[in-house]
């Protein structure tokens, strides 16, 4: 049985013993995909699962405007699942109304997405691939070493091109604050492109630092090419290497950034390398 | 839980993106990027993101109101169409068929266009049917058409990546097709080298590798000079020349005519600078020319299209990959409404009414006797309301806002006998009509959208229309069986077979055919696979001819009573009359009041302060607006968005038309600046 007859197999499952009232997944529409919201087991067969297309936040919108007992099954990959659980951890929705079905992604997916994390914790069916170092990526080398005077001009031409649509935030996962900082006249500047580096693009990753479940997301929708992930990159990395915390691998654990901070050991953890570009000399 | 996720296409700019409208119990509700649209792949403006929002704003009409002293009464659908029909048959009994005058959409479908103009052309009897692409790019499709033979962008978005040198003439892509500016900024990425020309320093300026920053206008001398350079340096492509083009030695017996200084002079650019760019554009394998309204709203714009046409003829670059003659299109469908025949000179498919064997065709298939004269243009439809025009009918067009001289439009718009208006909104120029009809947006209906590389698109109805508003299919649908022709069509999908029958570059064009893919025009057949670029081998007329271009500078220039030069045009967050994007919550706090952009050293030298309001006044009209201090205009210049309504940058701008196409100069006038 292919990975999509299995996933096909377990969704019809699940609406059958109507263990859930919908499930969320996509589906052919003229032979392309298209988010969907499964209710009907006789609708399943539509059932497709590529490409990988993010739908964390679009279950997270769907739980907090169905009527309480509405319960959801996802089709979902690694970084859905880590979303979930960061999403769960912040109270955006109820881990117990959603059962969620997780394939692996392709190692070219992961390759991709500088994804480490390839799979969801569970799997309903199909293989882990390994993961990748994202440093190792050509790119990433490219963006996050070198010298200040070299990266600050390469990002500087990235983020220059910025049109302001919004994407990034509109397709983060995690991006859920209301009201949202990026709307906010203190920070960023209303009725002007580019959006301003500091201002827009570093605030925004500075507040995904320690819940980026990297699914490339941001990068994947900007028309304009930036290559957005790669500023959470390092942070993650460090979350990695200091703490050995991953956002989205433990419901249990609180961030180190917010633990830390409680038990008054100075700053928060070691600082990358590269913050040097943030102060503005060498 | 009635949750559905509908396919369809962007109702903004002609890049045509592909969105997915959540709809939850009836309302759309969210705007998702669609990651498997074949040119927006995953992205979206901040336009397209939003694109839900207007859909059921309060403010839309939902039923026929008609104006009694004064006022708007409600009437029924029924009262509604048979006064139409009444006044329409009425006027045309009286003064004859050209007394009726009508706008199409480039908003609306190419279904409905195609049912608007045969409404206009079979039920009435005249040929007066334009729309908008008269003030976007009429004079793009009058150059390319006479020069190349079609008059569409030849090649297609994805081709950009693969160019090594774009030149972009007049277009501020970043803010008014974002998603092609991507593709362009790949292009870059992969090598290309970016030259922006431009009066004022974009964002496409500033992420380009050179940027001419040129005086308002004058983009004749700047590409003469061009091709002068490439001719000294022995640069230009012989063999293309000889094969595939006529007209040549006319070229450079013109182009010998003026010297290289003068012309340098004219533009305000370096010639090192031009050299330069010449040489960038000659030498590259493939390269293409994007353009947009900073070539086309001037009163030579029919010239500077086909300066552009000779300078990509002279070096080959057109009729091959990664490689054309690239105008943008302003709007959702405004390359269909002029592909269906939404224009006063020709039939669906570009087929002229003054060619008798057309004439025919068509007097046929319709089953009517057509005229044969050709109609009047947008233009020429205001400048004879009252006097020759008796009855208007505009379908989805805002002319108070979007035609120069607002003043006069006000002027002449009561002097009618009778105006039917068709809208979502009761928009700056529906206040004025005597009969209005509430349509549908584009998430409320099905039918086609071609963007700006020909794409024929399907759109999906998401949602119903509010109240009693009908899509404007089924308005039309209506309005020809009330004059007798054919109006039972099962959906638009039948319109679409009609239209295929009736226009060669279309044949093969079929609802069933288009998927979510859509096809790229000419599709001659029902096998034909579409066509990625135009003029393969050989040009649609044959070969590529050499025009002459008639420089004019611009009409009015600075003096002393009106020492600026004032530009106008769209910026990133709003759309053109503001229509939708002004009633869309999102992009409104994006910017909710007009602005001008104002150059720092005349700022301080008449104390205007940022965000102070000013005021800007031409010798038609007078505006208060806010000031903008920046340098992306130069010293002595100052550019107006012409989407605000409370200070329409079109109550400024200057008539004065292009003699080819009739396009205003909308790009140019001299200005006057006062603080407060």
């Amino acid at each position: 049985m292919s990975l999509r007859e299995e996933v096909l197999t377990r969704v019809k499952a699940l609406l059958k013993d109507r263990r859930v009232d919908g499930v969320l997944g996509l589906s052919l529409f003229e032979k392309e995909p298209v988010p969907c919201l499964f209710e009907d087991p006789f609708d399943v067969d539509a059932l497709v699962i590529e490409p990988k297309w993010l739908l964390a936040k679009l279950a997270m919108n769907i739980l907090k405007t169905a009527p309480q007992e509405y319960r959801l099954g996802l089709v979902c990959r690694g970084c859905d699942d880590r979303a979930v659980t960061e999403l769960a951890k912040r109270n955006q929705l109820d881990r117990n109304r959603l059962t969620l079905l997780g394939i692996p992604c392709t190692a070219e997916q992961a390759r991709k997405c500088l994804c480490s994390t390839p799979y969801p914790r569970e799997i309903v069916a199909g293989e882990r691939v390994e993961g990748m170092y994202p440093m190792n990526d050509e790119q990433a080398q490219l963006f996050l070493t070198g010298s200040m005077e070299e990266r600050m001009k390469r990002w500087a031409r990235e983020l220059n091109r910025c049109i302001k649509c919004y994407g990034c935030r509109n397709v983060c996962p995690i991006c859920v604050c209301i009201p949202c900082k990026l709307e906010d006249d203190l920070w960023v500047k209303r009725g002007h492109i580019p959006a301003d580096m500091v201002s827009y693009h570093l605030i925004r990753a500075f507040h995904l630092s320690d819940t980026c479940v990297s699914c490339a997301g941001c990068t994947d929708t900007c028309p304009v090419n930036i290559p957005l992930m790669l500023l959470q990159v390092s942070m993650r990395e460090t979350l990695k290497s200091q703490y050995a915390y991953e956002p989205g691998l433990d419901p249990e654990r609180v961030s180190p950034v917010l633990t830390e901070q409680e038990k008054g050991e100075g700053t928060l953890f070691q600082e990358p390398a590269w913050i040097d570009s943030l102060r503005g000399g060498s | 839980m009635n949750l559905n996720f509908i396919k369809t296409i962007c109702p903004y700019c002609g890049t045509g993106c592909g969105i997915i409208l959540q709809v939850k119990g009836g309302r759309a509700v969210t705007t998702l990027a669609d990651r498997s649209h074949p040119v927006s792949r995953g992205g979206l403006c901040i336009k397209g993101w939003t694109a839900h929002e207007f859909i059921h704003h309060p403010d839309r009409l939902t039923k026929p109101l008609l104006k009694k002293n004064g006022k708007f009464k409600e009437l029924s659908w029924d009262e509604a169409i048979g006064l139409a029909a009444d006044r329409l048959k009425e006027t045309v009994k009286a003064h004859g068929p050209d007394a009726v005058a009508s706008l199409s959409s480039a908003r609306c479908t190419n279904e409905e266009n195609y049912l608007f103009q045969k409404l206009i052309r079979a039920g009435l009897g005249t040929n007066n049917v334009d729309h908008c692409a008269r003030l976007c790019h009429g004079p793009t499709a009058a150059a390319m058409a006479y020069a190349l033979g079609s008059g569409a962008m030849t090649n297609s978005i994805a081709d950009f990546s693969g160019a090594e040198c774009i030149l972009i003439i007049g277009s501020n892509a970043a803010e008014t097709h974002p998603i092609i500016m991507g593709e362009i900024y790949k292009a870059r990425d992969n090598g290309a080298v970016l030259v922006v020309v431009d009066p004022r320093r974009t964002e496409v300026a500033n992420n380009a590798d050179m940027h001419l920053q040129i005086n308002s206008g004058t983009d004749i001398p700047l590409i003469d000079a061009m091709m002068k350079l490439i001719l000294d340096a022995s640069l230009e492509n012989r063999e293309f020349i000889a094969s595939r083009t006529d007209g040549f030695t006319e070229m450079k017996e013109y182009l010998s005519q003026r010297t290289l200084e003068e012309l340098s002079r004219e533009c305000g650019i370096p010639l090192e600078d031009i050299r330069k760019v010449a040489e960038l554009y000659a030498r590259a394998r493939e390269a293409s020319i994007v353009f947009c309204m900073g070539i086309t709203q001037h009163a030579c714009g029919t010239s500077n299209v086909y300066a552009i046409c000779n300078l990509a003829l002279l070096c080959g670059h057109v009729g091959k990959p990664h490689s054309g003659i690239c105008p943008l299109r302003g709007q959702n469908n405004v390359q269909g409404a002029c592909d269906v025949g939404a224009l006063p000179n020709v039939y669906p498919g570009y087929q002229a009414v003054a060619d008798e064997k057309n004439h025919a065709k068509f007097a046929q298939a319709w089953g009517r006797d057509l005229s044969r004269k050709p109609g009047l243009t947008v233009t020429e439809i205001f400048a004879a309301a009252g006097t020759t025009v008796r009855t208007l009918y505009t379908m989805g067009e805002n002319p108070l806002l979007s035609d120069p001289n607002q003043g006069h439009l006000m002027e002449m718009i009561p002097k009618l006998d009778f105006f039917i208006a068709q809208d979502l909104f009761m928009t700056e120029t529906a206040r004025y009509a005597d009969l209005v009809l509430p349509a549908a947006c584009y998430a409320e209906k099905t039918g086609t959208f071609t963007n700006t590389e020909r794409r024929i698109q399907l759109l999906r109805k998401a949602v119903d229309p509010p109240g009693e508003a009908k899509d404007d299919f089924s308005i039309l649908c209506l309005l020809l069986k009330a004059f007798g022709l054919k109006g039972d069509y099962a959906d638009p999908s039948e319109v679409m077979d009609e239209i295929a029958a009736l226009t060669p570059i279309m044949a093969g064009v079929h609802f069933d055919r288009l998927g979510t893919h859509g096809l790229q025009w000419p599709v001659p057949s029902d096998d034909h696979p579409g066509t990625r670029y135009l003029h393969k081998d050989t040009f649609t007329r044959g070969k590529g001819l050499f025009v002459v271009p008639k420089y004019t500078p611009p009409k009015e220039m600075p003096d002393e009573n009106y020492p600026f030069v004032l530009n106008t045009g769209r910026m990133f967050s709003h759309y053109h009359t503001g229509t939708m994007t002004r009633r869309s919550p999102f992009l409104d706090r994006e910017v909710d009041k007009p602005f001008v952009e104002i150059h720092p050293a005349d700022a301080a030298r008449l104390g205007i302060v940022e965000g102070g309001g000013v005021t800007v006044t031409t010798r038609r009209g007078s505006i208060e607006t806010f000031a903008r201090i920046t340098t992306r205009v130069m010293e002595g210049s100052l550019f107006a968005p012409f989407h605000f309504s409370e200070a329409p940058a079109n109550a400024l701008t200057i008539e004065e038309l292009d003699p080819d196409s009739k396009m205003p100069e909308l790009k140019v006038c001299a200005a006057r600046l006062e603080k407060g």
